[in-house]
């Protein structure tokens, strides 16, 4: 199968105070077509910087990122590539469809088609009726929803997805995931998300990349074989989950005791 | 407390400060203690005396005080007699300020846009901005009378003088503090960088643009009206300058009022466009 994300010997040093801090250091993964990767790790161990880094958004300090197996570019990045952020960035001035619409206008596509694809974008993410409210009258699940089809309109095949739901409430989240995997049933990007939500990442992902505390380095994988298509709530209530997931709590509490030291 | 008890006690005391106005001096001879001096109808007229005034300049009455008819030409005949009467004064400083606010803050926004994106044109200019932000604006006004005569032009110079750096600050400020995960977002959405000014860096500055422009109307009228204090032909500043020169109370105040009327209408109109164009703000923060 194809590569789609590839980085080799990744790294990144901040310099904090006149001196170097190694955030991230020596991350090799490789992400196939089609696959879900959750990237997992306790705060603050370098998993926003590593998805930056691939989105164009961080330059990298050593290493190499292939997208496609091309090296990336900084001043163009990809078309195949949408990134939702862990923080709420919608645009405030404009309502929900000017907001899931906006790519569609940056590519110059014409007024009609753009409703079109924006109405059948709201309804998949279940905001019909609110096209022509301002974000900071939605609810943050509903903000996080529209948020996902501004990316999505633009039928992206390659997702980096930073904690996108880490500020909602357990049951918010759980319907996020109910979205997001039927989407993604449809669709079958390639996913690379980042969460320090065990939970998220069993019920989403194909593969778990465990990160150690600061600096990052790549502690172990996991792979999720749960079959598909899953339900976020019923899934939970398997053995094989329960199993998976107390064996993931160890390694990755671990990590969370090292966090907290530093 | 209810509306109507608000509006009572409103009324009460605009009629309060009428009647005081109107009557308070006639008791000076007696009670001298008490009735300051500063309420001698000489330096500020009187209510009936401002009305009177006002009917006459504006020629809705003529020297008999009998209501001029608009049919047989005494009205049109009243207002040609003199060329800054009321309403000629009025419309003269209106078109004035309104020039002076919007050539300053269209300037002051494009200014404040370049210099609040680019730190090398700020490192540049810096020094320049403060320099000319300390002198006191009033200070240049005989100058710029002196430079661009005694036409428009000086009072939308000086209203524009008044206005630029008001709107520049807070556009600089505006432009200096747009959401940089806003302009990520754009950017990873497939914006070029002249998409992402005009799609992300203008709209979010516009708010504290708007922010700006209550104060920035106000501005400019203060700045006509000081032109016109200075060297005019006509506008309301100098129907005051010339009422004041033959010592008519009645007259200044007429002109004052009509500022205030022009103030809050402005104003309100100003506000109201910014509540408009400000609504995907949140509710509080837009009604402020
Ligand atoms: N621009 C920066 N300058 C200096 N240090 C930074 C910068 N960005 C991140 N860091 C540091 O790098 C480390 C990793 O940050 P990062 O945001 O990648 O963590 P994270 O794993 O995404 O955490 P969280 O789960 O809390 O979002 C942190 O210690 C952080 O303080
Ligand atoms: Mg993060």
């Amino acid at each position: 199968m194809t590569i789609r994300i590839e980085t080799r010997d990744l790294g990144k040093t901040f310099a904090v105070d006149g001196r170097d801090m190694r955030a991230v250091d020596g991350v090799s993964l490789a992400i196939r077509e089609g696959e879900f990767v959750a990237l997992l790790g306790p705060s603050g161990c370098g998993k926003s910087t590593i998805l930056n880094m691939i989105a164009t958004l961080l330059p990298n300090s050593s290493g190499e990122i292939l997208v496609d197996g091309q090296p990336i570019d900084r001043r163009r990045p990809s078309r195949n590539v949408g990134y939702v952020f862990q923080r709420d960035t919608l645009f405030p001035w404009r309502t929900v469809q000017a907001n899931i619409g906006y790519a569609l206008e940056l590519a110059g596509v014409a007024a009609d088609e753009r409703r079109e694809r924006t109405q059948t974008a709201l309804a998949q993410a279940g905001l019909q009726g609110f096209g022509h409210y301002y974000p900071t009258s939605l609810s943050g699940g509903m903000r996080q929803r529209a948020a996902l089809m501004r990316t999505l309109i633009v039928q992206p095949q390659i997702l980096l997805m930073d904690e996108p739901f880490g500020a909602l409430d357990t049951h918010t989240k759980l319907e996020m995931h109910r979205v997001l995997l039927n989407i993604w049933e449809r669709e079958k990007q390639t996913v690379l998300f980042v969460t320090h939500d065990l939970g998220e990442a069993l019920t989403l992902s194909d593969r778990i990349i465990l990160l150690s505390a600061r600096p990052g380095r790549i502690k172990e994988e996991f792979t999720v074989d749960f079959p598909r298509p899953r339900d976020a709530v019923t899934l939970r209530e398997t053995p094989a989950y329960a199993a998976l997931f107390s064996r993931i709590w160890h390694s990755l509490g671990e990590e969370f005791v090292k966090g907290a030291q530093a | 407390m209810s509306r109507l008890t608000i509006l009572l006690w409103q009324v009460a005391i605009a009629l309060g400060l009428a009647v005081v106005w109107e009557w308070g001096y006639s008791l000076h001879d007696r009670l001298p203690w008490l009735v300051p001096e500063l309420l001698d109808p000489y330096f500020v007229s009187k209510p009936s005396a401002i009305y009177d005034q006002f009917l006459h300049a504006s020629c809705l009455v003529d020297k008999r005080g009998i209501w001029n008819d608009w049919g047989n030409g005494q009205f049109s005949k009243c207002m040609a007699r003199s060329e800054n009467n009321l309403w000629v004064a009025t419309l003269i400083t209106l078109k004035n300020t309104l020039a002076g606010f919007a050539v300053g803050t269209t300037s002051g926004f494009v200014l404040g846009l370049a210099l609040g994106r680019s730190d090398r044109l700020t490192a540049i200019f810096q020094p320049f901005i403060v320099a000319a932000n300390s002198i006191p604006r009033i200070a240049l006004a005989p100058i710029i009378i002196l430079a661009f005569g005694l036409g428009d032009a000086s009072k939308i110079v000086t209203a524009w003088l008044v206005v630029v750096f008001l709107v520049f600050f807070n556009t600089f400020e505006g432009a200096r503090s747009v959401d940089r995960d806003h302009i990520s977002a754009a950017r990873l959405l497939g914006a070029s960088e002249w998409q992402i000014t005009r799609t992300v860096i203008v709209p979010s500055t516009m708010a504290w643009l708007f922010a700006s422009l209550t104060p920035a109307i106000s501005f400019a009228l203060i700045g006509v009206i000081l032109g016109e204090f200075i060297g005019a032909q006509q506008g309301i500043g100098r129907m005051i300058i010339e009422a004041e020169a033959r010592g008519e109370a009645a007259g200044m105040m007429v002109a004052v009022f009509v500022l205030m009327i022009v103030g809050v209408i402005l104003a309100t109109i100003v506000r109201r466009v910014q509540n408009h164009l400000l609504r995907w703000r949140p509710q509080s923060a837009a009604n402020l």
